[in-house]
């Protein structure tokens, strides 16, 4: 028997759990699936689970359990382990997955395989996963009673499968105050501001030439107008103006905006490597001579500061603003 | 009846401290060859190895490049050879006084160099007290001071009681030879009579004497100074040539899997001669006196990472050699961060200057690199930013992820031929290297020696989008499977095109080539872009026109220190301008801070560059010749950041300047 960890079904299967669903059915071919869900919620998942070819949901209620808390939800599965004896437990490797299936490897001191892509039971099983951030495939040899194995998201083409009708069955697990010390207590939804430098359709970035933490005043207000963020280079952070979560770059992030507008940023080989991508490159910088500009799609030389201040004034009046 | 006592109570304390001495050696000897083997011979080149016992430990060069504290040392060391004989003579001495060794301990000049050496010690340790307690150089930090005390308080015991001995001898008219050969005795003689007293006195010393030689002995495998033993063993399999090579890891599958390693992770790992490399090490600091990051603030001092490596020896050694015995799988902790933090491991850039100032040969970056490799290649932990690299390095043969199909187009208007496949090869493959291919400061470099070698009329080729980055950074970063993919390409690479001589303008690069691939199946003849256009000047191909501008030149350290390079470069600086030296430079020169992947980490703290351009500012040169394109970027970031208009340029730009201004001012030739 083949357990699924599935983390919650509101209405259909999504994606990541799908993927995870179709691995499941490779991997335990003509064996039977279950699942175990937790929390409220977890019978109304059955008919979904059951249309994907899950013959039984097993189902955790507990008042505690309402709430999000990895290492609850870790023992929640582990008494279904123990129960049902199951050869192999897969979870989709997202957060909460890769979470909760660490915490019930180290719990059972259980062999855990993380996010393969293709997997072939037996004792021991085979798993193809991903290492480096996806750069590496790693073939292993997993060895075990009960294998815990996460999938790696989007890396398994779902298929269809056929339906069953599956039993409910509900359990109430045996918790602790200390299973419940991490857990969700209170969700606040994202603001309007605080987009992120990787998504950002247009970043305005400031190097050495923008000359203090100050001088990106301006960069900030051509930001705002222009609907993206403030980017710097690797100078700009070392100089402690900028933080380094602001930094474009090799050891930065690297972005691919509409316009990457760079100030005073001559275009040193690492930097480039983080801006590369953008779908067009305005230079601003007073040396001609700067690499920047050999990258740039447009360029203007002069003193940053007096350029970010009249384009700024130039958009405000064009806005009428 | 009184020696028959004497002879007795002797041997019952030989016997005492033998049994504690060998107890202890055995273990350490068992330590040692739990030890892996190591990836290179170090058996071989034995005139070499001869003579590095002959100069660095008989010779005391290094320690000597400290004056005060190396004639310290050299005195108490030079001390303890010529008065080992008198062990001997003051044991004969317990058991029968009338006795002494023979011929040596009759001869007046040998009582002589004993009288005068005593004396020398005893200088050595008060000045070791002086400089210990009174200047306290900072290289002492994190050092085990105490038991630095007390090995001076023994040394001083044993010179101590040797020269009341002496005394009360030449008081009681035992000596063999005349009194004048050992004037400091005889001056002390005149504190005895000829009685009773001086009778006891005269037992007291010799006991005393060889007691505390005997403690000092049992005391010695369990404290730093085991460098006595260690270090001579440590000196002999040191690196003989090719600093900079790393030991290569096996990943085949004829690698017997008791031989297989990743690294250093748990103790096991350890190399044999990692191991002795801890147990030589006296805690002197001197490496990481000479440590850029440990001078800049950061937290490693490699001296720490070997007391680390030592530490974490002592304490798992016996556990795995007891599981070893019993037959046991041994799982113990890693090394790092158990007994070395990673971010120690993290801060280095493998320049070597560390190894260089060692007085025992201990080999800190082997270590480090391998701490390096268990982090990556088990744990895969490491800092984030490096990733990127990594993977480029993998993915697109270039540490910065440009493409391959631009690796040429530094050259697109220079008319330099690019080696297709089948051509047949040039004299000299030009090897580029990844950032004077794309990097934009950096390729000047790369334009410069193209137009210098087809001025001199070179037949040279480059490989253009054939040529693929070493993989140079990855190993450095830890990344031995990356490394060695890499090789693999690029030796199949230069094997199929014929290549025989090569140029490099990177010194990473040319280390590579040099002193990596031939592990790899690659062996060809490298020099360095520098040592080739200094010889394309030596024979007048090349004329340059003398100028009075004053340079100071920045040793690399894959330049100067791994690889031996520092003349040829200086004589360019010499042919174009006014050399100036910077205090730190030749094979003690100061890493501009990208070495060890530093390219692709972010720093914490004082960054290694500044410094180094403040060194150089101080010089009052207005250029700042260099022979790496990583020196180049790094220094030319540091002046920037420094806010000084010293103009940083590599040897082989400067040269061309010179070259074709030398054209303009002689139109007649």
């Amino acid at each position: 028997m083949v357990l699924v960890f599935v983390e919650g079904v509101d209405g259909a299967v999504d994606d990541v759990t799908a993927q995870a669903l179709t691995f499941a059915r490779r991997y335990a071919a003509n064996e039977p699936l279950e699942a175990v869900v937790v929390g409220a919620g977890g019978r109304e998942a059955a008919p979904a689970l059951g249309a994907e070819g899950v013959a039984t949901v097993h189902v955790a209620e507990h008042e505690a359990l309402d709430a999000y808390a990895p290492l609850a939800w870790a023992r929640c599965v582990a008494e279904v382990i123990e129960r049902r004896s199951p050869g192999a437990v897969i979870g989709a490797g997202s957060d909460r997955g890769s979470e909760v299936l660490a915490h019930l490897a180290a719990l059972g001191d259980l062999p855990l395989a993380a996010n393969c892509v293709s997997a072939q039971a037996g004792d021991p099983a085979t798993v193809t996963r991903l290492r480096w951030g996806g750069s590496l495939l790693e073939e292993a040899r997993v060895h075990g009673a009960v294998k815990l194995l996460t999938v790696a998201p989007h890396t398994v083409a779902i298929e269809d499968a056929t339906g069953v009708e599956a039993t409910v069955e509900t359990f109430t697990p045996v918790l602790s105050d200390a299973d419940l010390v991490v857990r969700v207590c209170e969700r606040i939804a994202a603001g309007g501001v605080g987009m992120s430098l990787a998504e950002a359709p247009v970043v305005v970035s400031g190097g050495r030439g923008v000359g203090s933490a100050e001088g990106f005043g301006p960069l900030e207000e051509l930001a705002d107008l222009l609907g993206g963020v403030v980017g710097c280079s690797r100078a700009v952070t070392s100089a402690g103006w900028r933080p380094h979560t602001d930094q474009v770059g090799q050891t930065g992030t690297k972005v691919a905006p509409d316009l990457y507008i760079a100030c005073g940023i001559s275009g040193a080989t690492q930097h480039m490597a983080g801006c590369k991508a953008s779908k067009r490159i305005l230079a601003i910088n007073k040396d001609p001579e700067a690499p920047m500009l050999a990258s740039a799609d447009y360029a203007v030389i002069g003193d940053v500061g007096e350029i970010i201040r009249a384009i700024v004034a130039e958009l405000r009046r064009t806005r009428g603003a | 009846m009184a020696q028959v006592v004497s002879a007795l109570a002797l041997a019952a304390v030989l016997a005492v401290g033998g049994t504690l001495f060998a107890r202890r050696a055995r273990l350490l000897l068992a330590l040692v060859r739990m030890g892996k083997p190591t990836g290179i011979d170090r058996r071989d080149d034995v005139g070499r190895r001869v003579r590095a016992e002959a100069v660095v430990v008989l010779g005391q060069r290094k320690l000597l490049q400290r004056l005060i504290p190396g004639l310290m040392h050299a005195f108490i060391f030079w001390g303890f050879i010529v008065l080992a004989p008198t062990i001997v003579m003051a044991m004969i001495g317990i058991v029968d006084r009338e006795t002494t060794l023979p011929w040596l301990g009759e001869q007046g000049w040998f009582a002589l160099l004993v009288d005068l050496f005593s004396v020398l010690v005893l200088v050595g340790v008060v000045t070791a007290v002086w400089i210990r307690k009174v200047v306290r150089p900072r290289r002492f930090e994190g050092s085990h001071m105490g038991e630095a005390d007390l090995i001076l308080a023994l040394i001083a015991g044993i010179i101590v009681t040797l020269l009341t001995w002496h005394a009360t001898r030449i008081a009681l008219g035992l000596e063999e030879y005349a009194a004048a050969w050992s004037p400091v005795a005889d001056t002390l003689s005149g504190l005895f009579g000829t009685g009773t007293v001086t009778e006891v006195v005269e037992r007291g010393a010799v006991w005393a004497h060889v007691l505390i030689i005997v403690g000092f002995l049992t005391y010695l495998p369990r404290s730093k100074h085991l460098h006595i033993v260690t270090a001579a063993i440590n000196v002999f399999f040191g690196r003989t040539r090719a600093r900079g090579r790393l030991e290569p890891l096996r990943f085949d599958a004829d690698v017997p899997e008791e031989e297989m390693r990743f690294g250093i992770g748990p103790v096991t790992d350890l190399t044999w001669k990692q191991s002795v490399d801890a147990m030589s090490c006296t805690e002197c600091g001197r490496c990481q006196d000479a440590c850029p990051a440990w001078v800049t603030g950061k937290t490693l001092s490699p001296k720490l990472v070997v007391m680390g490596v030592r530490d974490h020896l002592f304490a798992h050694g016996p556990l795995a050699l007891a599981a070893q015995d019993s037959g046991e799988p041994y799982d113990g902790p890693a090394v790092a961060p158990t007994s070395v933090p990673e971010e120690m491991v993290w801060d280095c850039v493998t320049c070597g200057a560390c190894i260089e100032a060692c007085p025992v040969s201990i080999e800190h970056v082997d270590h480090i690199v391998d701490l390096r490799r268990h982090l990556v290649m088990v744990e895969s932990r490491f800092p984030a930013e490096a990733e990127p690299m990594l993977r480029d390095v993998e993915r697109q043969s270039n540490p910065w992820g440009q493409p391959q199909a631009e690796r040429a187009a530094w050259a697109a208007d220079l008319d330099v031929r690019v080696l297709a496949p089948g051509e047949p090869a040039p004299e000299v493959l030009y090897w580029v290297g990844c950032a004077a291919s794309f990097d934009e400061r950096a390729r000047q470099s790369a334009r410069s020696t193209a137009r210098l070698l087809q001025a001199a009329g070179v037949d040279f080729a480059i490989l253009g989008p054939r040529e693929g980055c070493t993989g140079d950074p990855a190993r450095r970063m830890g990344n031995e499977y990356v490394f060695q993919a890499r090789a693999a390409e690029n030796v199949e690479t230069l094997n199929g095109a014929g290549v025989r001589k090569i140029v490099a303008s990177c010194p990473h690069c040319f280390n590579t080539l040099a002193h990596e691939y031939p592990d790899f199946g690659g062996d060809y003849e490298v020099v360095h872009h520098s040592e080739m256009l200094a010889e394309l000047v030596r024979d007048g191909r090349l004329e340059p026109r003398a100028g009075e501008e004053p340079i100071t030149y920045h040793d690399s350290c894959y330049l100067a220190r791994h690889n031996d390079v520092r003349d040829d470069p200086r004589e360019l600086a010499a042919a174009v301008g006014r050399p100036i030296e910077m205090e730190r430079s030749g094979k003690n020169t100061f890493c501009c801070g990208a070495g060890g992947a530093h390219m692709w980490m972010e720093e914490r703290g004082t960054a290694i560059n500044a410094e180094r351009v403040r060194e150089a500012t101080a010089t009052g040169a207005s250029t700042l010749a260099v022979a790496c394109p990583f020196c180049t970027v790094m220094l030319d970031d540091g002046v920037r950041a420094e806010g000084g208009d010293m103009r940083v340029a590599d040897v082989a730009t400067l040269l061309i300047e010179a070259v074709e201004g030398g054209d303009e001012a002689a139109p007649g030739q």
